[in-house]
Protein backbone atom coordinates (compact mmCIF):
# COMPACT_ATOMS: atom_id res chain seq x y z
CA UNK A 1 0.00 0.00 0.00
CA UNK A 2 1.54 3.25 -0.77
CA UNK A 3 0.90 6.75 0.38
CA UNK A 4 1.04 10.06 -1.15
CA UNK A 5 2.43 13.42 -0.12
CA UNK A 6 -0.80 14.97 0.44
CA UNK A 7 -1.74 11.66 2.99
CA UNK A 8 1.06 11.62 4.50
CA UNK A 9 0.73 15.77 5.41
CA UNK A 10 -2.88 14.84 6.42
CA UNK A 11 -2.01 11.93 8.91
CA UNK A 12 1.20 14.32 10.35
CA UNK A 13 -1.66 17.06 11.06
CA UNK A 14 -3.78 14.35 12.29
CA UNK A 15 -1.28 12.48 14.92
CA UNK A 16 0.78 15.44 15.81
CA UNK A 17 -2.07 18.14 16.14
CA UNK A 18 -1.13 20.92 14.09
CA UNK A 19 -3.33 22.65 11.43
CA UNK A 20 -3.16 21.59 8.04
CA UNK A 21 -1.78 24.75 6.35
CA UNK A 22 1.31 24.90 8.52
CA UNK A 23 2.51 22.43 7.47
CA UNK A 24 5.28 23.47 4.54
CA UNK A 25 8.04 21.27 3.26
CA UNK A 26 10.63 24.29 4.38
CA UNK A 27 8.96 24.43 8.10
CA UNK A 28 11.52 23.11 10.93
CA UNK A 29 10.48 20.69 13.14
CA UNK A 30 10.83 22.54 16.11
CA UNK A 31 8.79 25.56 14.56
CA UNK A 32 5.77 23.33 14.06
CA UNK A 33 6.53 21.86 17.67
CA UNK A 34 6.73 18.22 16.66
CA UNK A 35 7.96 16.28 19.85
CA UNK A 36 9.17 12.85 19.88
CA UNK A 37 6.06 11.77 21.24
CA UNK A 38 4.64 13.15 18.26
CA UNK A 39 7.21 11.54 15.98
CA UNK A 40 5.96 7.85 17.69
CA UNK A 41 2.57 8.52 17.28
CA UNK A 42 2.76 9.07 13.45
CA UNK A 43 4.99 6.06 13.23
CA UNK A 44 2.40 3.88 15.14
CA UNK A 45 -0.41 5.04 12.80
CA UNK A 46 1.68 4.42 10.15
CA UNK A 47 2.58 1.06 11.11
CA UNK A 48 -1.08 -0.15 12.07
CA UNK A 49 -2.79 1.21 8.05
CA UNK A 50 0.87 0.39 6.43
CA UNK A 51 1.91 -2.15 7.55
CA UNK A 52 5.49 -0.69 8.11
CA UNK A 53 7.36 -1.03 11.22
CA UNK A 54 9.84 1.83 11.26
CA UNK A 55 11.72 2.51 14.67
CA UNK A 56 11.90 6.19 15.94
CA UNK A 57 15.51 4.98 16.29
CA UNK A 58 16.73 4.41 13.02
CA UNK A 59 15.13 7.98 12.20
CA UNK A 60 18.35 9.89 10.60
CA UNK A 61 18.34 13.24 12.11
CA UNK A 62 16.00 15.91 10.27
CA UNK A 63 15.64 19.56 9.91
CA UNK A 64 12.85 20.50 8.08
CA UNK A 65 9.28 18.56 7.55
CA UNK A 66 10.35 18.30 3.63
CA UNK A 67 13.26 15.51 4.91
CA UNK A 68 11.14 13.61 7.11
CA UNK A 69 8.43 13.73 4.36
CA UNK A 70 10.86 12.27 2.25
CA UNK A 71 12.38 9.91 4.53
CA UNK A 72 8.79 8.57 5.52
CA UNK A 73 7.66 8.08 1.97
CA UNK A 74 10.56 6.40 0.63
CA UNK A 75 10.23 3.64 3.65
CA UNK A 76 6.54 3.24 3.24
CA UNK A 77 6.40 3.15 -0.78
CA UNK A 78 10.05 0.78 -0.81
CA UNK A 79 7.75 -2.08 0.33
CA UNK A 80 6.18 -4.93 -1.68
CA UNK A 81 3.08 -4.54 -2.84
CA UNK A 82 0.23 -6.57 -1.57
CA UNK A 83 -2.03 -7.73 -3.65
CA UNK B 1 -12.25 21.52 70.13
CA UNK B 2 -13.21 24.34 67.43
CA UNK B 3 -16.14 23.89 65.27
CA UNK B 4 -16.01 22.39 62.07
CA UNK B 5 -15.09 24.22 58.57
CA UNK B 6 -18.40 24.64 56.60
CA UNK B 7 -17.93 23.53 52.87
CA UNK B 8 -19.46 25.26 50.28
CA UNK B 9 -19.67 24.16 46.61
CA UNK B 10 -18.48 27.15 44.41
CA UNK B 11 -18.56 25.75 41.03
CA UNK B 12 -20.08 22.53 39.04
CA UNK B 13 -18.66 20.85 35.90
CA UNK B 14 -20.05 17.93 34.20
CA UNK B 15 -19.67 15.78 30.98
CA UNK B 16 -22.00 12.75 30.08
CA UNK B 17 -24.58 11.78 27.66
CA UNK B 18 -26.61 14.71 28.92
CA UNK B 19 -24.80 17.14 27.70
CA UNK B 20 -21.42 18.74 27.44
CA UNK B 21 -21.54 20.81 30.68
CA UNK B 22 -23.23 20.97 33.93
CA UNK B 23 -26.26 23.60 32.40
CA UNK B 24 -26.90 21.22 29.71
CA UNK B 25 -26.87 17.88 31.51
CA UNK B 26 -29.02 19.68 34.36
CA UNK B 27 -31.86 20.80 30.97
CA UNK B 28 -31.80 17.39 29.71
CA UNK B 29 -32.48 15.56 33.42
CA UNK B 30 -34.91 17.96 34.40
CA UNK B 31 -36.79 17.44 31.01
CA UNK B 32 -36.49 14.00 31.22
CA UNK B 33 -34.64 13.26 28.08
CA UNK B 34 -32.14 10.78 28.52
CA UNK B 35 -29.43 9.63 26.98
CA UNK B 36 -29.02 5.75 26.61
CA UNK B 37 -28.94 4.46 23.10
CA UNK B 38 -27.65 1.62 20.80
CA UNK B 39 -24.07 1.54 20.29
CA UNK B 40 -21.95 -0.53 18.20
CA UNK B 41 -18.75 -2.07 19.99
CA UNK B 42 -16.37 -3.29 17.66
CA UNK B 43 -13.26 -4.97 19.00
CA UNK B 44 -11.60 -5.00 15.53
CA UNK B 45 -9.59 -7.10 13.20
CA UNK B 46 -8.22 -9.02 16.33
CA UNK B 47 -11.78 -8.93 18.59
CA UNK B 48 -14.45 -11.06 18.02
CA UNK B 49 -17.54 -9.73 15.76
CA UNK B 50 -19.07 -6.28 17.26
CA UNK B 51 -22.09 -6.17 19.28
CA UNK B 52 -24.98 -3.95 20.22
CA UNK B 53 -25.54 -2.58 23.36
CA UNK B 54 -27.34 0.53 25.00
CA UNK B 55 -25.18 2.99 26.77
CA UNK B 56 -24.94 6.62 27.04
CA UNK B 57 -22.51 8.47 25.66
CA UNK B 58 -20.44 11.89 25.90
CA UNK B 59 -20.97 13.42 21.89
CA UNK B 60 -17.65 14.14 20.19
CA UNK B 61 -16.97 17.97 20.76
CA UNK B 62 -17.24 18.21 24.67
CA UNK B 63 -13.27 18.98 24.76
CA UNK B 64 -14.35 22.57 22.44
CA UNK B 65 -13.96 24.52 24.99
CA UNK B 66 -11.08 23.10 26.72
CA UNK B 67 -9.35 23.12 23.71
CA UNK B 68 -9.93 26.86 22.74
CA UNK B 69 -8.27 27.92 25.88
CA UNK B 70 -5.29 25.40 25.68
CA UNK B 71 -5.21 23.88 22.50
CA UNK B 72 -5.50 20.58 20.95
CA UNK B 73 -2.69 19.30 22.25
CA UNK B 74 -3.80 18.41 25.64
CA UNK B 75 -6.96 16.31 24.77
CA UNK B 76 -4.10 14.51 22.55
CA UNK B 77 -1.86 13.75 25.54
CA UNK B 78 -4.79 12.26 27.33
CA UNK B 79 -6.88 8.79 28.13
CA UNK B 80 -10.59 10.14 27.44
CA UNK B 81 -11.32 9.44 31.08
CA UNK B 82 -9.06 12.38 31.83
CA UNK B 83 -9.71 14.81 29.31
CA UNK B 84 -13.40 14.07 30.49
CA UNK B 85 -12.15 15.24 33.76
CA UNK B 86 -10.31 17.80 33.65
CA UNK B 87 -12.75 19.51 31.06
CA UNK B 88 -15.53 19.34 33.97
CA UNK B 89 -12.74 20.81 36.07
CA UNK B 90 -12.09 23.34 33.93
CA UNK B 91 -15.49 24.44 33.72
CA UNK B 92 -16.22 24.02 37.43
CA UNK B 93 -13.29 26.60 38.55
CA UNK B 94 -14.52 28.97 35.67
CA UNK B 95 -18.03 28.91 37.41
CA UNK B 96 -15.99 29.58 40.76
CA UNK B 97 -14.22 32.01 39.17
CA UNK B 98 -11.04 30.39 40.25
CA UNK B 99 -9.34 29.92 36.76
CA UNK B 100 -5.78 31.97 37.45
CA UNK B 101 -6.47 32.29 41.11
CA UNK B 102 -3.14 32.46 43.39
CA UNK B 103 -4.98 30.02 45.74
CA UNK B 104 -4.79 26.99 43.28
CA UNK B 105 -0.88 26.96 43.89
CA UNK B 106 -0.54 26.25 47.23
CA UNK B 107 -4.20 25.73 49.41
CA UNK B 108 -5.92 23.87 46.88
CA UNK B 109 -6.14 20.07 46.49
CA UNK B 110 -7.35 17.96 43.91
CA UNK B 111 -9.16 14.64 44.58
CA UNK B 112 -11.15 12.86 41.46
CA UNK B 113 -12.59 8.85 41.92
CA UNK B 114 -12.06 6.43 39.14
CA UNK B 115 -13.12 3.11 39.12
CA UNK B 116 -10.25 2.07 35.85
CA UNK B 117 -8.16 4.69 34.61
CA UNK B 118 -7.63 4.67 30.88
CA UNK B 119 -9.18 1.97 29.10
CA UNK B 120 -9.31 2.65 26.29
CA UNK B 121 -5.32 3.28 25.51
CA UNK B 122 -4.97 0.13 27.68
CA UNK B 123 -6.96 -1.64 24.91
CA UNK B 124 -5.19 -0.26 21.75
CA UNK B 125 -1.93 -0.79 23.37
CA UNK B 126 -2.63 -4.31 23.79
CA UNK B 127 -4.29 -5.26 20.82
CA UNK B 128 -0.98 -4.05 19.20
CA UNK B 129 1.08 -5.80 21.40
CA UNK B 130 -1.48 -9.08 21.39
CA UNK B 131 -3.33 -8.52 18.68
CA UNK B 132 -0.69 -7.17 15.78
CA UNK B 133 2.66 -9.10 17.97
CA UNK B 134 3.91 -5.51 17.64
CA UNK B 135 6.93 -5.68 20.63
CA UNK B 136 6.46 -1.71 20.86
CA UNK B 137 4.33 0.16 23.12
CA UNK B 138 4.14 3.62 23.25
CA UNK B 139 6.13 5.72 25.59
CA UNK B 140 2.43 7.25 26.45
CA UNK B 141 0.50 4.27 27.16
CA UNK B 142 1.36 4.14 31.22
CA UNK B 143 0.92 7.70 32.22
CA UNK B 144 -2.28 8.07 30.11
CA UNK B 145 -3.28 4.49 31.71
CA UNK B 146 -2.75 5.51 35.42
CA UNK B 147 -5.43 6.06 37.47
CA UNK B 148 -4.01 9.18 38.50
CA UNK B 149 -3.46 10.28 34.95
CA UNK B 150 -6.66 12.67 34.95
CA UNK B 151 -5.87 14.44 38.78
CA UNK B 152 -2.25 14.79 37.30
CA UNK B 153 -3.70 16.63 33.75
CA UNK B 154 -5.88 19.26 36.27
CA UNK B 155 -2.80 19.93 38.19
CA UNK B 156 -0.62 20.66 35.54
CA UNK B 157 -3.12 22.75 33.43
CA UNK B 158 -3.94 24.91 36.54
CA UNK B 159 -0.65 24.63 38.38
CA UNK B 160 -2.08 23.34 41.83
CA UNK B 161 0.77 22.08 43.85
CA UNK B 162 -1.18 21.27 47.13
CA UNK B 163 -2.39 17.70 47.86
CA UNK B 164 -3.13 15.65 44.80
CA UNK B 165 -4.35 11.99 44.07
CA UNK B 166 -7.19 9.61 43.10
CA UNK B 167 -9.53 7.34 44.89
CA UNK B 168 -10.35 4.03 43.44
CA UNK B 169 -13.53 2.02 44.75
CA UNK B 170 -15.24 1.24 41.31
CA UNK B 171 -18.84 2.65 41.50
CA UNK B 172 -18.26 4.75 45.09
CA UNK B 173 -14.84 6.59 43.31
CA UNK B 174 -15.81 10.07 42.85
CA UNK B 175 -17.86 9.98 46.24
CA UNK B 176 -14.97 8.37 48.25
CA UNK B 177 -12.98 12.00 46.53
CA UNK B 178 -15.51 14.50 47.49
CA UNK B 179 -15.23 12.92 50.96
CA UNK B 180 -11.91 13.14 51.25
CA UNK B 181 -11.72 16.40 49.60
CA UNK B 182 -13.91 17.78 51.86
CA UNK B 183 -11.79 16.21 54.92
CA UNK B 184 -9.05 17.96 53.44
CA UNK B 185 -10.13 21.43 54.08
CA UNK B 186 -11.57 20.28 57.35
CA UNK B 187 -8.52 19.05 58.21
CA UNK B 188 -6.85 22.14 57.22
CA UNK B 189 -4.59 21.07 54.84
CA UNK B 190 -6.46 23.03 52.14
CA UNK B 191 -8.97 26.23 51.59
CA UNK B 192 -10.05 24.75 48.02
CA UNK B 193 -10.61 21.37 46.81
CA UNK B 194 -11.23 20.14 43.27
CA UNK B 195 -13.39 16.84 43.69
CA UNK B 196 -15.12 14.68 41.53
CA UNK B 197 -14.28 11.40 39.21
CA UNK B 198 -14.70 10.44 35.56
CA UNK B 199 -14.58 6.93 33.21
CA UNK B 200 -15.14 5.84 29.80
CA UNK B 201 -14.51 2.73 29.86
CA UNK B 202 -17.90 1.71 27.14
CA UNK B 203 -14.60 0.32 25.47
CA UNK B 204 -15.48 -2.98 23.57
CA UNK B 205 -12.87 -5.40 25.99
CA UNK B 206 -14.64 -3.67 28.94
CA UNK B 207 -18.29 -4.15 27.62
CA UNK B 208 -17.54 -7.61 27.02
CA UNK B 209 -16.09 -7.95 30.97
CA UNK B 210 -19.82 -6.05 32.24
CA UNK B 211 -21.41 -8.63 30.02
CA UNK B 212 -20.13 -11.86 31.39
CA UNK B 213 -21.01 -10.06 34.86
CA UNK B 214 -24.30 -10.19 33.74
CA UNK B 215 -24.69 -6.84 35.12
CA UNK B 216 -25.85 -5.09 31.61
CA UNK B 217 -29.04 -4.36 30.57
CA UNK B 218 -30.57 -5.42 27.44
CA UNK B 219 -32.80 -2.64 26.54
CA UNK B 220 -32.68 0.21 28.96
CA UNK B 221 -32.01 1.35 32.78
CA UNK B 222 -35.48 1.14 34.68
CA UNK B 223 -33.99 1.92 38.71
CA UNK B 224 -36.98 0.13 41.11
CA UNK B 225 -39.09 -0.58 38.13
CA UNK B 226 -40.74 -3.49 37.11
CA UNK B 227 -39.16 -5.46 34.92
CA UNK B 228 -35.79 -3.65 35.25
CA UNK B 229 -32.88 -6.04 33.90
CA UNK B 230 -29.48 -4.11 34.99
CA UNK B 231 -27.11 -1.21 34.46
CA UNK B 232 -26.52 0.72 31.57
CA UNK B 233 -23.26 1.78 30.79
CA UNK B 234 -22.37 5.61 30.65
CA UNK B 235 -19.61 7.74 30.75
CA UNK B 236 -18.37 11.22 31.45
CA UNK B 237 -17.36 12.90 34.71
CA UNK B 238 -18.31 15.44 36.94
CA UNK B 239 -16.43 18.30 39.37
CA UNK B 240 -17.39 20.23 41.88
CA UNK B 241 -15.57 23.18 43.52
CA UNK B 242 -15.01 22.39 47.69
CA UNK B 243 -14.30 25.73 49.35
CA UNK B 244 -14.21 26.57 52.69
CA UNK B 245 -17.38 28.25 53.47
CA UNK B 246 -16.13 31.66 55.05
CA UNK B 247 -13.85 32.70 52.74
CA UNK B 248 -16.24 31.79 49.90
CA UNK B 249 -18.34 33.91 51.12
CA UNK B 250 -15.65 36.72 52.08
CA UNK B 251 -14.86 37.02 47.90
CA UNK B 252 -18.50 36.67 46.58
CA UNK B 253 -18.56 32.97 45.10
CA UNK B 254 -21.30 31.78 44.32
CA UNK B 255 -22.21 29.20 47.02
CA UNK B 256 -24.11 26.64 44.91
CA UNK B 257 -24.73 24.19 47.70
CA UNK B 258 -23.03 22.92 51.26
CA UNK B 259 -21.63 19.90 51.88
CA UNK B 260 -22.59 18.66 55.35
CA UNK B 261 -21.41 15.14 55.51
CA UNK B 262 -21.31 11.54 55.08
CA UNK B 263 -21.10 8.21 55.66
CA UNK B 264 -18.70 5.66 54.60
CA UNK B 265 -19.00 1.84 55.38
CA UNK B 266 -18.04 -1.83 53.78
CA UNK B 267 -20.41 -4.53 53.75
CA UNK B 268 -17.20 -6.94 53.99
CA UNK B 269 -19.32 -9.52 52.81
CA UNK B 270 -19.22 -10.23 48.87
CA UNK B 271 -17.55 -9.08 45.57
CA UNK B 272 -21.08 -8.32 43.72
CA UNK B 273 -24.08 -8.18 45.96
CA UNK B 274 -25.19 -5.31 48.52
CA UNK B 275 -25.42 -5.77 51.88
CA UNK B 276 -28.78 -4.23 53.62
CA UNK B 277 -26.81 -3.62 57.39
CA UNK B 278 -23.54 -1.97 55.28
CA UNK B 279 -25.59 0.31 52.95
CA UNK B 280 -28.47 1.52 55.81
CA UNK B 281 -25.11 2.08 57.81
CA UNK B 282 -23.69 4.70 55.13
CA UNK B 283 -27.06 6.33 54.93
CA UNK B 284 -27.56 6.79 58.70
CA UNK B 285 -23.96 7.95 59.25
CA UNK B 286 -24.85 11.08 56.32
CA UNK B 287 -27.94 11.54 57.99
CA UNK B 288 -26.46 12.33 61.64
CA UNK B 289 -24.21 13.90 59.76
CA UNK B 290 -26.43 16.68 57.61
CA UNK B 291 -29.21 16.57 60.42
CA UNK B 292 -31.43 14.76 57.94
CA UNK B 293 -33.36 12.89 59.71
CA UNK B 294 -34.98 16.49 61.37
CA UNK B 295 -35.84 17.95 58.26
CA UNK B 296 -39.43 17.89 56.54
CA UNK B 297 -38.31 16.68 53.05
CA UNK B 298 -35.02 15.21 52.02
CA UNK B 299 -34.23 15.03 48.25
CA UNK B 300 -33.07 11.40 47.81
CA UNK B 301 -30.51 10.16 44.68
CA UNK B 302 -30.01 7.27 45.24
CA UNK B 303 -27.64 4.39 43.69
CA UNK B 304 -30.18 3.78 41.70
CA UNK B 305 -28.86 0.94 38.73
CA UNK B 306 -31.83 -0.58 37.98
CA UNK B 307 -29.70 -3.81 38.46
CA UNK B 308 -33.22 -6.02 40.18
CA UNK B 309 -30.50 -7.04 43.10
CA UNK B 310 -29.58 -3.11 43.99
CA UNK B 311 -32.54 -1.21 43.80
CA UNK B 312 -34.22 -3.77 46.21
CA UNK B 313 -31.55 -3.77 48.61
CA UNK B 314 -31.65 0.50 48.22
CA UNK B 315 -34.90 0.48 48.61
CA UNK B 316 -34.79 -1.14 52.10
CA UNK B 317 -31.35 0.45 53.52
CA UNK B 318 -33.77 3.89 53.04
CA UNK B 319 -36.43 2.37 54.44
CA UNK B 320 -34.74 0.74 57.83
CA UNK B 321 -31.76 4.04 57.90
CA UNK B 322 -35.10 6.52 58.05
CA UNK B 323 -37.42 4.49 60.42
CA UNK B 324 -38.76 6.79 62.86
CA UNK B 325 -37.83 9.88 60.70
CA UNK B 326 -41.50 11.44 59.20
CA UNK B 327 -39.38 13.34 56.37
CA UNK B 328 -40.45 12.84 52.91
CA UNK B 329 -38.22 11.14 50.72
CA UNK B 330 -38.40 11.84 46.92
CA UNK B 331 -36.57 9.99 45.74
CA UNK B 332 -34.15 10.16 41.84
CA UNK B 333 -32.37 8.04 40.10
CA UNK B 334 -30.65 9.77 37.13
CA UNK B 335 -28.76 6.58 35.97
CA UNK B 336 -31.99 6.07 34.02
CA UNK B 337 -31.19 9.16 32.03
CA UNK B 338 -27.05 9.57 31.86
CA UNK B 339 -26.33 5.59 32.63
CA UNK B 340 -23.86 4.69 35.10
CA UNK B 341 -20.51 6.27 35.16
CA UNK B 342 -19.10 4.00 37.35
CA UNK B 343 -16.53 6.32 39.25
CA UNK B 344 -17.99 9.67 37.57
CA UNK B 345 -21.39 8.69 38.62
CA UNK B 346 -21.41 9.72 41.99
CA UNK B 347 -20.42 13.41 40.98
CA UNK B 348 -22.25 13.74 38.46
CA UNK B 349 -25.14 13.08 40.24
CA UNK B 350 -24.37 15.93 43.15
CA UNK B 351 -24.27 18.22 40.30
CA UNK B 352 -27.90 17.23 39.22
CA UNK B 353 -29.18 16.93 42.81
CA UNK B 354 -27.35 19.86 43.91
CA UNK B 355 -29.39 22.09 41.25
CA UNK B 356 -32.54 20.29 41.55
CA UNK B 357 -32.65 21.77 44.99
CA UNK B 358 -32.23 24.93 43.75
CA UNK B 359 -34.92 24.98 41.37
CA UNK B 360 -36.88 22.98 43.71
CA UNK B 361 -37.37 20.59 40.72
CA UNK B 362 -36.72 16.59 40.93
CA UNK B 363 -36.02 15.10 37.58
CA UNK B 364 -37.79 12.17 36.61
CA UNK B 365 -36.97 8.21 36.54
CA UNK B 366 -37.02 7.50 33.15
CA UNK B 367 -37.82 4.24 31.68
CA UNK B 368 -40.35 3.74 34.39
CA UNK B 369 -42.85 0.84 33.85
CA UNK B 370 -44.60 1.04 37.18
CA UNK B 371 -43.85 -0.04 40.54
CA UNK B 372 -42.56 -2.93 41.88
CA UNK B 373 -43.94 -3.93 45.27
CA UNK B 374 -40.46 -4.98 46.41
CA UNK B 375 -39.29 -1.60 46.08
CA UNK B 376 -40.94 0.66 48.79
CA UNK B 377 -39.83 4.72 47.63
CA UNK B 378 -41.29 7.67 46.64
CA UNK B 379 -39.73 7.87 43.00
CA UNK B 380 -39.94 10.88 40.79
CA UNK B 381 -41.57 9.58 37.76
CA UNK B 382 -43.55 11.02 34.45
CA UNK B 383 -42.21 14.54 34.94
CA UNK B 384 -39.97 16.92 36.82
CA UNK B 385 -41.79 17.03 40.79
CA UNK B 386 -42.09 20.43 42.32
CA UNK B 387 -40.41 19.86 45.84
CA UNK B 388 -39.63 21.47 49.18
CA UNK B 389 -36.65 19.81 50.33
CA UNK B 390 -33.66 22.05 51.23
CA UNK B 391 -31.23 18.96 51.72
CA UNK B 392 -30.32 16.24 49.76
CA UNK B 393 -29.20 12.49 50.24
CA UNK B 394 -27.24 11.00 47.41
CA UNK B 395 -25.96 7.44 47.94
CA UNK B 396 -23.00 5.21 45.61
CA UNK B 397 -22.95 2.02 46.82
CA UNK B 398 -19.99 0.41 44.64
CA UNK B 399 -19.06 -3.43 43.88
CA UNK B 400 -16.90 -4.95 46.66
CA UNK B 401 -20.27 -3.63 49.29
CA UNK B 402 -18.00 0.04 49.73
CA UNK B 403 -20.91 2.22 50.85
CA UNK B 404 -20.92 5.87 50.61
CA UNK B 405 -23.65 8.28 51.79
CA UNK B 406 -23.43 12.05 51.92
CA UNK B 407 -25.62 14.71 52.82
CA UNK B 408 -25.92 18.20 51.22
CA UNK B 409 -28.03 21.35 51.52
CA UNK B 410 -29.21 24.04 48.65
CA UNK B 411 -26.75 27.50 47.85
Amino acid sequence: MTITEPQLLDLIAQEAIIDREKLTREATLGDLAISSLDVITLLFELEERYGVVIEEADMPKMQTLGEMVDFLMERINAQPEKS
Amino acid sequence: MSSRRRIAVTGVGAVSGLGANAADTWAAARAGRGGIAPHVFDGGQHGPGPVTLPAALAADGFQAPLEARMGRKVSASLDRFALMGLCAAFEALDQAGLVGDAALSERTAIVLGHGQGGQETLEKGYERFFGMKSPRMHPAMVPKVMVSGGVSAVAMQFGVHGPVFATSSACASSAHAIVQGAGLIQAGLADIAIVGGSEAIATPGSMAGWQAIQALAETTCRPFSQGRDGMVMGEGGAVLILEDLDRARARGAPILGEYLGAGMTSDAFHITQPSLEGTAAAIRQACAAGDLFAQEEVLVSAHGTGTPLNDQNEAAALNLAFEGSAARRPTIATKSAHGHLIGGSAALQTVIALQALREGLAPPVLNFLGPDPACDVDLVTGEARPITARHALLNAFAFGGLNVSMAFAAG
